[in-house]
């Protein structure tokens, strides 16, 4: 007999996703991603002044919102010629990375923990497998409280640079809008100190713990080995601030990114014909919610026509700081442990940037141009491409790290990255699916981020990112 | 007798003298339950302690699935304030933003809206897209977003800014749960933030009056000429500032791009020209 469960809403996450799951004989058989809400940023894009695409696609998503500010960003500099300012990217980089931070103190401790932990300064339970001792329950949520701080503090940062966020304005083409002093400088370091003690002293205690309670889930919820990078802190040099390089991994090789393997599907999407695309493609076409088969507003993306895994552990694994293996639990280990890298980075980060003023220029837009801005953001891959036409943007096309991770099936009969780690499942009572949220949680998925419309393909432009 | 009852229950729950807060995340980025994380003094711990019970809230509630589409429907037989954050789309019967799927059934978020609008104690449109569509109605706006009072065709307090202002939300809040009531002005915003515009109280406003403008981002002066909305954009951010006061886009060397506005953002386009 086979179950068919449906969960929505999936809470602790950002945005709306719907998973439903076939179930025989306790095993997860079969799995579909679906992201449940449109607002179709591309197409709102079309006809708008170039630079106002970085304010603009910030507002795509309201937890990763600095992360849209440096893809758009770098687009426009590639498009416009413009060679950003050294001490701006470092300062670009340094919020990018303190946005990180936020989110990944946010997803650890508000979005997962109350999967493990019974916390109790939140309403509703979603029932009874919280299998720690009280001591561990209540240091846990001890720092569940803390978190609200922290990542407050982190958004600090971020504000000091940018002036507000979610939203920011500092982080622009040319690098940042912020005159830096040594006032600021040490005020970015003190906040940046706090944080790095309380990723480093409670976070990786908190998920050792966890881990240590429910080790079965470094057996579950694998998926794909295949995972993929367009880089961090790549652009700053060899040296003990470089992170990770625009990379892939596939199938136990690693090589190098090649930007135009990348390609999206539409098959089981709610938009309009079937085809695989290029990326980027050039011209957007509609919606097509009655389409036979489609369950989703997520697009398949593909590299070399394969599933591919983006986040904090692809990251962790290509540059070499965390053992090659992929589970619920290691998905959730290598967030914490990035954390703290990268909250170390930023330290010796701070020791370069000058506290001199904004280095800006009067930009000119091109008649026409195109541009990719490629970076990673905290969930992964992040690629924004645009074209600019009669000084406007022509088109914009925007591919996020959920469209990796949350693809559904593509025309191959591929499923996504998540759908793979769900399928094979065991799940001990299908009344209380727990399993299910907790596989899923572990990919921070962040459903505001999948706002695409369909673009046809039509005289793709080719950069090799090498 | 059952009232005492009822009584001695709410206390033993502790929820004696607060009231329930459902918080839904419309069609947006739900960027403005992160900016309200980013409160302070008072701070989101204390809003959750001390001033509401949040009964639902798609980011931070334990509860997933049917189990938390139970709670906001068991919520909906209480006393409680109704905050809305992101746009409504109600076309293809609301198709393009679903809340839930329970018993067999797809709730759209439109529906849920509808059905908490019509219980509810008080109602705030939280951010730009709620209070007035925002970005998510931007040209050409795919999915027919409208802004909440629209959809419900009655009024709502709003609070607009993208995101909303933690302060703003928490002042908002703060003045229904002291006081069972917020004034406002002929757009429903709370006068307590939205009396000036910002140029009234900027601090580059001497620039301003000297007629001496900044050429481009990063530089110290007026922004007036780089597209700054400050005139025409009443909010509170020179005085409140924004993420623990800290800043603010034009203590950034930024123009105000005019977010909390009315006809944001293709009525503040371009954001930046030169």
């Amino acid at each position: 007999m086979t179950i068919k469960i449906t969960l929505d809403p999936i809470t602790r996450i950002s945005g709306p996703l719907s998973i439903e799951v076939e179930i025989e004989k306790n095993k997860i058989v079969n799995a579909k991603s679906s992201g449940v809400q449109y607002r179709g940023f591309e197409k709102m894009l079309t006809g708008r002044s170039p630079l106002d695409a970085v304010y603009f696609t910030e507002r795509i998503c309201g937890i990763c919102s600095v992360a849209h500010g440096v893809s758009a960003s770098l687009a426009l500099e590639d498009a416009l010629k413009v060679k950003p300012d050294a001490n701006g990217i470092k300062v670009r980089n340094f919020a990018h990375a303190a946005d990180f931070l936020q989110n990944i103190i946010r997803q650890i401790c508000l979005y997962v923990f109350p999967d493990y932990v019974k916390i109790s300064a939140l309403p509703g339970s979603i029932g009874g497998d919280f299998r720690l001792p009280e001591k561990y329950t209540e240091k846990i949520n001890e720092d569940y409280i803390k978190a609200i701080e922290y990542s407050r503090l982190a958004h600090e940062m971020v504000a000091l640079i940018g002036g507000k966020v979610p939203h920011s304005h500092g982080i622009f083409v040319g690098g940042t809008t912020v005159s830096l002093d040594p006032f600021k400088i040490i005020r970015l370091k003190s906040i940046l100190q706090s944080i790095n003690d309380f990723i480093a002293n409670n976070m990786v205690e908190d998920i050792n713990i966890i881990a240590e309670y429910y080790t079965e889930y470094y057996k579950i919820g694998g998926g794909t080995g295949n995972l993929l990078t367009y880089g961090l802190f790549d652009e700053m040099g060899e040296g003990e601030l470089h992170y990770v390089n625009p990379s892939v991994y596939i199938k136990g090789k690693a090589y190098k990114l090649n930007a135009k393997a990348i390609t999206e599907g539409t098959a089981y999407s709610w938009y309009s014909g079937n085809k695989i695309s290029r990326v980027p493609s050039m011209e957007p076409t509609e919606t097509d919610i009655k389409k036979e088969g489609a369950y989703t507003f997520i697009k398949a993306a593909r590299y070399e026509g394969k599933v591919m895994q983006v986040g904090p552990l692809a990251r962790m694994i290509l540059s070499g700081s965390y053992k090659n293996r992929i589970s619920t639990m290691d998905r959730l280990m290598a967030r914490v442990l990035e954390g703290k890298k990268l909250s170390e980075k930023m330290l010796k980060l701070l020791e370069i940037i000058e506290p001199i003023p904004a280095v800006q220029e009067r930009y000119t837009i091109p008649e026409s141009s195109v541009g990719m801005g490629l970076k990673d953001s905290v969930r992964g891959a992040l690629g924004h491409w645009l074209a600019i036409e009669k000084g406007v943007i022509k088109n914009y096309d925007i591919v996020t790290p959920s469209v990796w991770n949350l693809s559904p099936v593509d025309e191959r009969g591929q499923h996504g990255a998540m759908e793979e780690a769900l399928i094979g499942t065991e799940i001990k009572d299908v009344s209380h699916p727990i399993e299910i949220g907790r596989i899923i949680r572990s990919f921070d998925p962040c459903l505001s981020c999948a706002t695409h419309v369909i673009t046809d393909c039509r005289e793709p432009y080719y950069i090799d990112l090498i | 007798m059952k009232i005492a009852q009822e009584a001695v229950d709410r206390i033993k729950e502790g929820n004696g003298n607060k009231i329930n807060f459902i918080w839904i995340e419309a069609n947006g980025c739900a960027g403005d339950i992160i900016s309200f994380l980013n409160a302070d003094e008072p701070d989101a711990l204390y809003f959750l302690k001390e001033m509401v019970n949040l009964k639902y809230s798609p980011s931070l509630m334990q509860a997933e699935g049917e189990r938390a589409y139970e709670e906001f429907l068991e919520t909906l037989n209480t006393d409680f304030i109704l905050g809305v954050e992101g746009s409504l789309t109600n076309v293809e019967n609301g198709f393009y933003d679903i809340f839930a799927y329970y018993k067999g059934k797809t709730i759209s978020v439109a529906e849920a809206v509808a059905k908490a609008a019509e219980k509810a104690k008080h109602i705030i449109a939280i951010g730009t897209c709620a209070s007035f569509a925002g970005i998510s109605a931007a040209r050409p706006n795919p999915t027919g977003c409208t802004s909440l009072s629209g959809f419900l065709g009655r009024e709502v307090i709003n609070v607009p800014g993208c995101p909303a202002n933690p302060l703003w939300v928490m002042g908002t809040v703060a003045s229904l749960v002291l006081y069972n009531k917020v004034e406002v002005d002929d757009k429903g915003r709370p006068l307590m933030f939205f009396k000036d515009t910002n140029h009234v109280n900027c601090e580059r406003r001497s620039y301003f009056d000297n007629k001496i403008n900044a050429q481009k981002l990063g530089d110290k002066e007026c922004m007036f000429k780089l597209g700054c909305r400050g005139p025409v954009t009443k909010a509170y951010c020179p005085i409140g500032r924004w993420n623990s006061r800290i800043n603010w886009p034009v203590g950034d060397n930024t123009p105000c791009i005019g977010c909390a506005n009315e006809y944001f953002p293709d009525g503040s386009e371009p954001f930046v020209r030169y």
